[in-house]
């Protein structure tokens, strides 16, 4: 197994508007990217697993092969700023993602 | 400030957000410290070489009093550096409740956006300061009238750089593909630097990009990458009056540094909405800081906080509060999204937010709060002389805004909410 860390050049989050954060794990080249892709192991379902919510949660998950780039976008639990939220930018919430294992 | 030497034929930037939270909105306060020094630059060398200057979301909000300030600004700088007259429009975005709930009582629905239930006038009524999200359609308006600068209220981030794309004559769908790219100037570009400029040069068939610093270059990856930053997906981009659809947009290396893009589309709406945001007051905030190094309370800080809480429901049982615990070390950032259940870290930092109807009782709560992690009673701890390290006194922030209105409503005419004005500046 890989962390994800070794194989994307870029993993990031950020908001979507006010009540959505986005991720996009970006992958050097189509070789990297095909390897994520054909191993499985990043999906809605995994996605939802890893960060303890429902997968109705998942508002989009898409494959972007033209950016060799795996998206997908969660509901926040409160929208950005609201008391009781630290990440006014969504942009930390990418955390867990770097030492996630991929065949 | 060099970029402007290769003369482009506008200026463009955006200045706001959604991003910074509700709080700017809803006090009507600006979060920038160098606006002035920044339209002094941006002034001044564009106004030297006659170069017309777009601005857009004003003031960080795009409310009112942000365009205003920036129209006073670009006055006052305009005559200090005794800048030859120029025409200066400004449009405001700032919605009025009755407009909406207007539109509540004909039986139009206020749809709510990123999972917000449709709007009710409660919240209409309960919003400190409402705007709405401008298209191209103002600054069209004016760079019809002659503004050689403008400053727009809030409006969606394509559209600033859209619009004089469509005003020369370029298709719908490039222009409002150029505005997505270089939205975030530099961030289109690699590798990461921020606030760089980046040169954007469209043409009846493609767009292309540039960035100015010499270090940085626009790869397909890079472009590619930030055609899908900060949105939902990266295939669409809604804004007033359509729908930029880029499922199938090619990108190519033009030269070593520039990318090419080509085959956006642009779907017109059958029908008029635009985005509307409001932000409520929920009360007056403080914080304090708790500090935890014993590591048998680190082991159970869940029960200091939980003994917090009860002392804080028990003294003021009578009051309206509401009280978070940021546990820093262990999910302060990601709260119930951490995976990591069980911190590793020999301390803890936790951020005791408190917000109540006044001053002095968000005060008298969020401290005691503080205090009782001080006091807290977990059984086995050896320390006896107090179970917190804490500052000196708990520390008044902003007041708590929520945004409660994220939403679009049906307009008929794209510039009803967005009155354009003229005005003179310079010597």
């Amino acid at each position: 197994m890989t962390r994800l860390n070794e194989l994307a050049s870029t993993i990031r989050s950020k908001n979507a508007g006010v009540n959505q954060v986005t991720f996009d794990i970006i992958f050097p080249d189509r070789e990297s990217y095909d390897r994520v892709i054909r191993g499985g192991s990043i999906t809605r379902n995994s996605m939802a697993r890893l960060f303890n919510i429902p997968e109705e949660r998942i508002s989009d998950f898409v494959n972007f092969d033209v950016g060799n780039a795996i998206k997908f976008t969660i509901y926040r639990s409160r929208p950005n700023g609201s008391p009781g939220d630290w990440d006014v930018l969504g942009c930390q919430q990418y955390g867990p993602l770097t030492h996630f294992d991929v065949p | 400030m060099a970029g402007i030497e290769t003369m482009p034929d506008y200026l463009v930037a955006d200045g706001g957000s959604s991003d910074p939270g509700p709080v700017f909105l809803g006090e009507n306060i600006m979060l920038g410290h160098f606006v002035r020094d920044e339209l002094e630059l941006f002034l001044t060398e564009t106004r030297k070489r006659g170069i017309p200057m777009i601005i857009g979301s004003a003031g960080d909000t795009g409310s009112n009093f942000g365009v205003d300030h920036f129209v006073d600004t670009l006055k006052e700088l305009a005559l200090e550096h005794r800048i030859p007259k120029f025409k200066i429009g400004y449009f405001y975005s700032e919605v009025k409740p009755e407009f909406l709930k207007a539109r509540l009582v004909a039986g139009k629905s206020l749809q709510g956006l990123g999972g917000f239930p449709d709007l009710v006038a409660e919240e209409i009524d309960s919003a400190a300061r409402i705007v709405a999200v401008a298209g191209i359609h103002p600054f069209l308006k004016l760079l019809e009238m002659g503004a050689d600068v403008i400053v727009g209220g809030r409006c969606g981030d394509i559209n600033f750089t859209a619009a004089p794309c469509i005003a020369a004559g370029f298709p719908e769908a490039l222009s409002y593909h150029m505005g997505k790219m270089i939205e975030c100037a530099s961030l289109v570009a690699e590798p990461f630097m921020g606030k760089e400029t980046i040169i954007g040069t469209i043409t009846q068939e493609d767009i292309r990009l540039t960035p100015y610093h010499p270090d940085q270059r626009c790869t397909i990856a890079s472009a590619a990458g930030h055609s899908m930053y900060e949105r939902e997906t990266p295939y669409y981009e809604h804004t007033l009056g359509g729908l930029l659809d880029m499922r199938h947009c090619t990108y190519e290396q033009h030269d070593e540094r520039t990318c090419r893009i080509t085959g956006a589309a642009w779907e017109p709406a059958s029908e008029l909405r635009v985005k509307i945001e409001g932000a409520r007051k929920v009360g007056e905030r403080y914080m304090g800081f708790v500090g935890i190094r014993d590591p048998h309370v680190v082991n159970r800080v869940d029960d200091a906080i939980d003994w917090c809480r009860a002392a804080v429901a028990k003294r003021f049982s009578n009051e309206t509060y509401e009280l978070y615990f940021h546990v820093f070390g262990r999910d302060g950032v990601l709260k119930e999204l951490e995976p990591v259940k069980q911190t590793l870290a020999h301390e803890l930092g936790i951020v005791v937010e408190g917000l109540a109807p006044t001053d002095a009782l968000a005060a008298k709560i969020t401290d005691f709060a503080v205090r009782m992690f001080f006091l807290a009673r977990i059984p086995g701890v050896k320390g006896t002389a107090g179970t917190a390290a804490t500052t000196k006194q708990t520390m008044k922030s902003s007041p708590g805004y929520i945004w409660n209105i994220n939403h679009t409503v049906p307009i008929d005419d794209p510039m009803e909410l967005f009155p354009v004005h003229i005005t003179e500046a310079g010597v």
